[in-house]
Formats: structure tokens, C-alpha cells, sequence
């Protein structure tokens, strides 16, 4: 039996303990939260036994196996520290760290005591993403890819997460170091990390508040961001935030050298696009029908995938902790490699230094008068 | 402005003067403010309003007399904020809440500030009295036959979780932690549970009635009675429970007067607002249907979450008959505004909501 401990019991923990209570073979043993009225209402939604208002009391009465940290990003060091330290593995949500020596630091003191760890890039395990992996790694680009486009949307337009976020200046998204995007973007950067080919990366970072919210009088706060990604094997990447784009799009494109990739997360879509041409008028009358195909063939197997009951609106997060838990279980590698981990700090690192010293390397292109 | 007297009440029946200072959280909120604007009618002279987001516009938007007002922009979970709004309030009128659709959320909002904000009441000599907003929706109907009378005396449920609604169960987590202050503290309090409350300022049809979830409007409510309070008149039952001597510890119930069937309200609305195609559901099926729905979600391990299950049909569309005689006899409450006025009032806001739009 996996003894597993919760710390940090707000609306991220509530996703947590129901897909792990969906694995056999594992026992929430503990909830905590720094507020006790917290770990009270989740202990007793989810039948955990105990429930602390300190961590040093669930380390020493539970001795979990493994700890989730679903708290804000400035206690994740801290907290994942305190627990490698009682020889917990553990999970930390996203963003895994403030900065990538934090990140560093823990992967090293995991890997000193052989212990585990993983971030929450649950979206990179739903089925779309699974199936893109698959065909990726049967090497249906042709080879490695050329070039990743990854689209992370956020919409403002849930009124109630705006309001508390842009009504409390005080609050916790504020007081990161990246603000808005070092909350959000790592899931949008890990997507395209995991096809990178080396760590030797430039990065060109550009941010900007919209004139949306400028309008709403916030301008503390960035969420236009655009990232360009090159590595030493001369892949390159974009990476969009955008708060303002509609419909919000959650997509990541792969191009190969023979044929590319687009995985649509929101909709569980994956579209194949095969270098296939056709004579003549014929390159434009068949490709639509064999995409239409495509999309009918995705919606048939999501409805498939509903029926069988494998299409729980978690079950990224269902799959990473099985696959996370069985790391340190059977030894099997981890879902997350910590060069992943890594190198989205590092990228985060970079972009949120370029956002603070004002892009110098973004030029203003002369504007056109007299036309 | 509203005479104090002629609602029968003098000062000798009131818990405090005009010049005692009120606290209103939730102050900028749809009854929120309308409990502000009452307490200035009735001659209070110093009304503390607390609000997230200290939106004056707003506030004056809402015809409010301001020059008695101070207005306190804060967070309840702030300890330090809570302190400083308390500070020589001698009633305290505790409307904010957890709206929100996560457990987490509910339990944080409502919960959890509840709980900061009597730590520092209850330090507070000069307070008299904490009126504490909750819902009726926290109390079970599962031993009430259809039609059996719903009142004070009906049991809380005891088992919220099962019924998936993290608004309820927050509301519910606050009242045990308002029960428990009035026993450990010595903290006088009432505490005043509305029913569905309606008015210009929000113009959704209530779920009792009916829901259009699933593409056409299914009637739900048949021939119930739908417990409604309208908004002024909600209002003042919150301002009474924190004046009126001698009902401490006490819950009240708040329906007004001449509720309507549902099927009424419907065929209402659509005469004076819009005609829209209804699907009348018998409460069998739909119970029948609430219980497919839990069984599928508890069989697919959520992968739909079990937002209609058997007891949620229950209590919403039983079909029970309410009473307000303890709110009327013990507040001296009367519905000032008759429910035909009442739905005049809330048709004409919502035609004017939809016209605008």
C-alpha cells in the first residue's frame, strides 16, 4: 500500500486526491494546510484519516511514501526540501520551483538520496498528448523536428478568477516573481522541451499587458507573452500566451522533416499532416476529405474512450501519477525526465529576466508616414 | 425612509442606538447592499461596509445614502482586516461568502472567514450581536413527505458531501463554526437563513423552477411552491434579526408571504418577459434521472461529477410548503413588498436587462 500525504488543501488538491483514490493500491493517509479548516473539509470529503496544520506532524505521525504539494509556487522549495529531507518521493504542481537553481538543488538532493520527483504537467498526458508521443516516437515526422509551435491560451473571461485576481492586489499570482505567466506557462513550455534536442537553448522572450486589461486599469500585470526557442541542433519554437485570443486554444504543433503534427488539447484532436501530394486539382479535392476523416476518426475515439470510461477531464493527471508512482515502485523511468524539469526553468528564468529588463533586443521597426 | 415605528419597533426594542457602529460584509453584494440601504433608513449613523474591491461608483450606483456610510476595502482572510473592522462595531451583519464552484473556494470564503471574523468579534467589548447569513438550502427534506411543512425545525443535512454542492456545504461549515463560537465564546448571534432571493439585480430563473442545462428549458418545479423572498424584503428580516432584543442563538428562516407554484411563476415570466418552449418533467422522472446520473458517475469514477444526484432532486424538487411564523413572531417581520408587486418588479428588471442586452 502507498501511503500518500497531501499538503496544501485547495482546489488543486481536490483533483489530486480524486484521481489518486482512482489508482488501486494507494492510501491518502494525511491533509495539511497551513489553515486547518482546509485540511478539515478535504480529510473529510475524501475519507483521509488525519489531517495537520504543520508538515513536521504529517512527515512524523503519517511517514508517507509520498508527498503532493499543492501549494503556491513560493512554498514548493521549502516544502519538497522538508519532505526529501523525511525520505518522502514527491510531486510538486506546477510551476515546479521560483527559479531553476531551486529546481536544481531539489532534482540533486532527490538523486543523492534516490528518491523521486516530478512536476504537474498533467496536460502532457492526456490522450491527444499520448497518442502525438506515440507516433513520434514510431517516427512518423520523418525525424526529429524541425520546428514546435505551442499555443497556451487564458481566459480572462472567467469572471470570478479574474475578479479575485485582479481585484486583490495582494494576491498570491501577483507576488511571483514571473507575476500571471510563471503560473501558467510551464505547461505551455514543457510541451515543447520534451522535443527539444539539446540544452544548449537562445531564447527571445517579448510580453506585454493587452489593452484589455490596460483597460480594466491593470498594467502590473503581463499576459500577451510570445518566446522564440532555438537549440543547438537548430530546432527552433514559438511559444504564445495569450489571454486575449479567441477561442482560448490550447494546441502544440510538431513539423518533421517529412510529415507534422497538430495536437488540439482542448479538444482531444490529434490531425496527421503527411507530405502526400496528389496530381493536379486533386491536391486540393482529397487532403479535406482525409482531414475530415481525421477529425470524424478523433471524435469517434473520444466518444469511445468516454464510453469506457477513460475520458475523465483528469486523466493527465491520472495517468502521470500512476506512471510517477510506478517509478519508485517496479523502477520504471519517470514520466517527467528532470532534463525536462530543468530546462523549463531555465527558459522560464530567461523569460521572465528579458520581460524585466524590458526586451533590449526587441527594435522598434520605423513607422510608415507619408503612405 | 422606513420609520422604525411603524414597523413596531422603538428604540427600547433594538439592541443597539442609531450611533452604534454596524459592520456590513459583503456590502457591495445583491442583498448586501439593500441590508445597507435599510439600515440607513431606519436612522443608523454609522454603517461600516466592508468589501473586496471598494467600487464606490458601484456602491453609489445602488442609491445609497454615502455620507453615513464608511466604506473598508479588505479580505476577510485577513486577520488584521478582520481587527480593524470590528474594531467598536456593535452589530455585525456577515453577508460575504464563497460563491464559487469549488469546495476549496466555499470552504475558504465562507468557512474560513467566518471563522477570522468572530476571533475578532468575540474580542470586541462592544459587541452585541453577530447575524450570520446562511441558506436554507443546508437543511434536509429527506425525512418530509412532498408537501410537508419546511421550517426552522427541520433537520441540517447531515450528509452535504453526497449532495456535490460546495455553496451549501460552505455555508454549512459556517454555521457550525458560528454555533461553536456562541457556545465556546459567549459570542451572541443569530443566525438568518434566506430562501431563494430575488429582485432587479439578478435576473437567472432559479434552478427550483427549472433548468435549461441541456439545451431546452425543462420545468422542474410543477406545482410546488417555490420558496422566494424578495430582495427588500430579505433584506430588512437580516436588518431586524440584529436589532430585535432577546433572540440570540435563534435561526430564522426567511420566505415572504403568497409564494407562487412554480408552474405560476413560469407561465408569468413568460407572459411579462419572454415566451420561450418549456418542457414540463414529472419530479418521478427527473428523480429517476438524478438517480442514473449519480449511479453513472460513481460507476465511471467522475467522470461526470455527480451534480444531479437523489438528494439534491430532493431538495429541490420535492415540493414542500414553508412557513415564516417564527421570523414574523419573534422579528416582528412583515413582507412589505406583496410577491405580485414583488415579481412586477423582477419581470420589469429582467425585461430591461434583456432589452439592453
Amino acid at each position: 500500500m502507498i501511503k500518500v500525504g497531501i499538503i496544501g488543501c485547495g482546489k488543486v488538491a481536490d483533483k489530486h486526491a480524486s484521481q489518486i483514490l482512482r489508482i488501486r493500491g494507494c492510501e491518502i493517509v494525511g491533509a495539511c494546510d497551513q489553515e486547518i479548516l482546509m485540511a478539515d473539509q478535504l480529510a473529510e470529503r475524501f475519507g483521509i484519516r488525519h489531517r495537520f496544520s504543520s508538515v513536521q506532524d504529517l512527515l512524523a505521525t503519517c511517514h508517507p511514501d509520498v508527498v503532493h504539494i499543492t501549494t503556491p509556487p513560493q512554498s514548493h522549495y521549502t516544502l519538497a526540501r522538508q519532505c526529501l529531507e523525511a525520505g518522502c518521493h514527491i510531486y510538486v504542481e506546477k510551476p515546479f520551483t521560483l527559479t531553476s537553481k531551486e529546481a536544481e538543488e531539489l532534482i540533486d538532493l532527490a538523486s543523492t538520496r534516490g528518491q523521486k520527483l516530478i512536476v504537474g504537467h498533467e496536460t502532457q498526458f492526456m490522450p491527444v498528448a499520448r497518442d502525438m508521443r506515440r507516433l513520434i516516437h514510431d517516427g512518423y515526422l520523418g525525424g526529429p523536428p524541425v520546428h514546435m509551435e505551442s499555443i497556451y491560451c487564458y481566459e480572462f473571461t472567467n469572471e470570478r478568477y479574474a475578479r479575485a485576481l485582479l481585484g486583490d492586489k495582494t494576491h498570491w499570482v501577483r507576488r511571483l516573481p514571473g507575476g500571471l505567466l510563471q503560473n501558467i506557462i510551464s505547461h505551455g513550455i514543457g510541451k515543447i522541451v520534451e522535443y527539444l534536442q539539446d540544452d544548449k537553448l537562445s531564447v527571445l522572450a517579448h510580453g506585454f499587458t493587452s489593452r484589455v486589461l490596460e483597460g480594466m486599469g491593470e498594467t502590473g500585470i503581463i499576459d500577451e507573452l510570445r518566446v522564440i526557442i532555438l537549440d543547438g541542433h537548430r530546432t527552433t519554437a514559438y511559444f504564445t500566451f495569450s489571454s486575449q485570443l479567441s477561442p482560448a486554444l490550447h494546441q502544440f504543433r510538431v513539423f518533421g522533416p517529412k510529415n507534422s503534427l497538430l495536437a488540439d488539447h482542448e479538444r482531444q484532436m490529434l490531425v496527421r499532416i503527411p507530405k502526400k501530394s496528389y496530381r493536379s486539382y486533386l491536391n486540393q479535392f482529397i487532403p479535406p476529405f482525409t482531414e475530415a476523416g481525421q477529425h470524424a476518426a478523433s471524435g469517434c475515439r473520444n466518444i469511445g474512450r468516454f464510453l469506457r470510461r477513460q475520458f475523465h477531464a483528469e486523466s493527465g493527471l491520472h495517468f502521470l501519477i500512476g506512471e510517477f508512482y510506478k517509478s519508485f515502485t517496479e523502477n520504471a523511468p519517470l514520466p517527467i525526465p528532470y532534463r525536462d524539469i530543468l530546462m523549463t526553468s531555465r527558459i522560464m528564468d530567461e523569460v521572465f529576466n528579458q520581460l524585466r529588463s524590458s526586451s533590449p533586443s526587441v527594435q522598434q521597426v520605423t513607422p510608415i508616414h507619408n503612405l | 425612509m422606513h420609520d422604525p415605528a411603524k414597523v413596531g419597533l422603538d428604540g427600547s426594542e433594538f439592541t443597539i442606538t442609531p450611533a452604534d457602529t454596524i459592520l456590513v460584509t459583503g456590502a457591495n453584494g445583491f442583498v448586501g447592499s439593500r441590508v445597507v440601504r435599510t439600515l440607513l433608513s431606519y436612522g443608523f449613523e454609522r454603517v461600516r461596509c466592508l468589501m473586496r474591491t471598494a467600487n464606490i461608483s458601484e456602491f453609489r450606483e445602488k442609491g445609497l445614502k454615502w455620507e453615513n456610510v464608511e466604506i473598508v476595502e479588505g479580505n476577510l482572510l485577513s486577520r488584521d482586516t478582520c481587527k480593524a473592522v470590528t474594531d467598536g462595531a456593535s452589530v455585525i451583519y456577515h453577508l460575504a461568502a464563497g460563491v464559487e464552484t469549488s469546495y476549496a473556494g466555499c470552504v475558504l470564503n465562507s468557512a474560513v472567514a467566518t471563522r477570522n471574523l468572530l476571533d475578532a468579534a468575540a474580542s470586541e467589548p462592544k459587541m452585541k450581536r453577530f447575524v450570520s447569513i446562511s441558506s436554507i438550502a443546508v437543511y434536509s427534506n429527506e425525512k418530509i413527505p412532498r408537501g410537508g411543512l419546511f421550517d426552522e425545525a427541520c433537520e441540517v443535512d447531515a450528509r452535504l458531501v453526497d449532495r456535490n454542492e460546495p455553496y451549501t456545504y460552505g455555508k454549512a461549515k459556517q454555521d457550525e463554526i458560528v454555533l461553536d463560537y456562541g457556545k465556546r465564546a459567549n459570542l451572541p448571534y443569530v443566525i438568518v437563513r434566506p430562501s431563494v432571493v430575488f429582485g432587479p439585480g439578478k435576473s437567472k430563473i432559479t434552478d427550483r423552477i427549472g433548468t435549461a442545462t441541456f439545451g431546452v428549458f425543462l420545468h422542474l418545479g410543477g406545482s410546488n411552491r417555490i420558496p422566494l423572498t424578495y430582495v427588500d424584503n430579505c433584506a430588512e428580516a437580516i436588518v431586524l434579526a440584529g436589532l430585535r432584543r432577546g433572540i440570540d442563538g435563534q435561526v430564522f428562516n426567511v420566505f415572504d408571504d403568497d409564494l407562487p407554484k412554480s408552474r405560476e411563476f413560469l407561465k408569468l415570466y413568460k407572459r411579462n418577459v419572454r415566451r420561450f418552449l418549456s418542457v414540463p418533467v414529472p419530479y418521478t422522472v427527473w428523480y429517476c434521472f438524478c438517480f442514473l446520473w449519480e449511479w453513472y458517475s460513481r460507476w465511471s469514477e467522475g467522470q461526470l461529477p455527480p451534480v444531479l444526484n437523489r438528494r439534491v432532486c430532493s431538495v429541490y424538487w420535492k415540493g414542500n410548503t414553508y412557513s415564516n411564523e417564527k421570523a414574523k413572531e419573534l422579528l416582528g417581520w412583515n413582507p412589505r413588498v406583496s410577491m405580485d408587486e414583488a415579481l412586477k418588479k423582477y419581470f420589469a428588471y429582467v425585461r430591461e436587462t434583456a432589452d439592453h442586452r
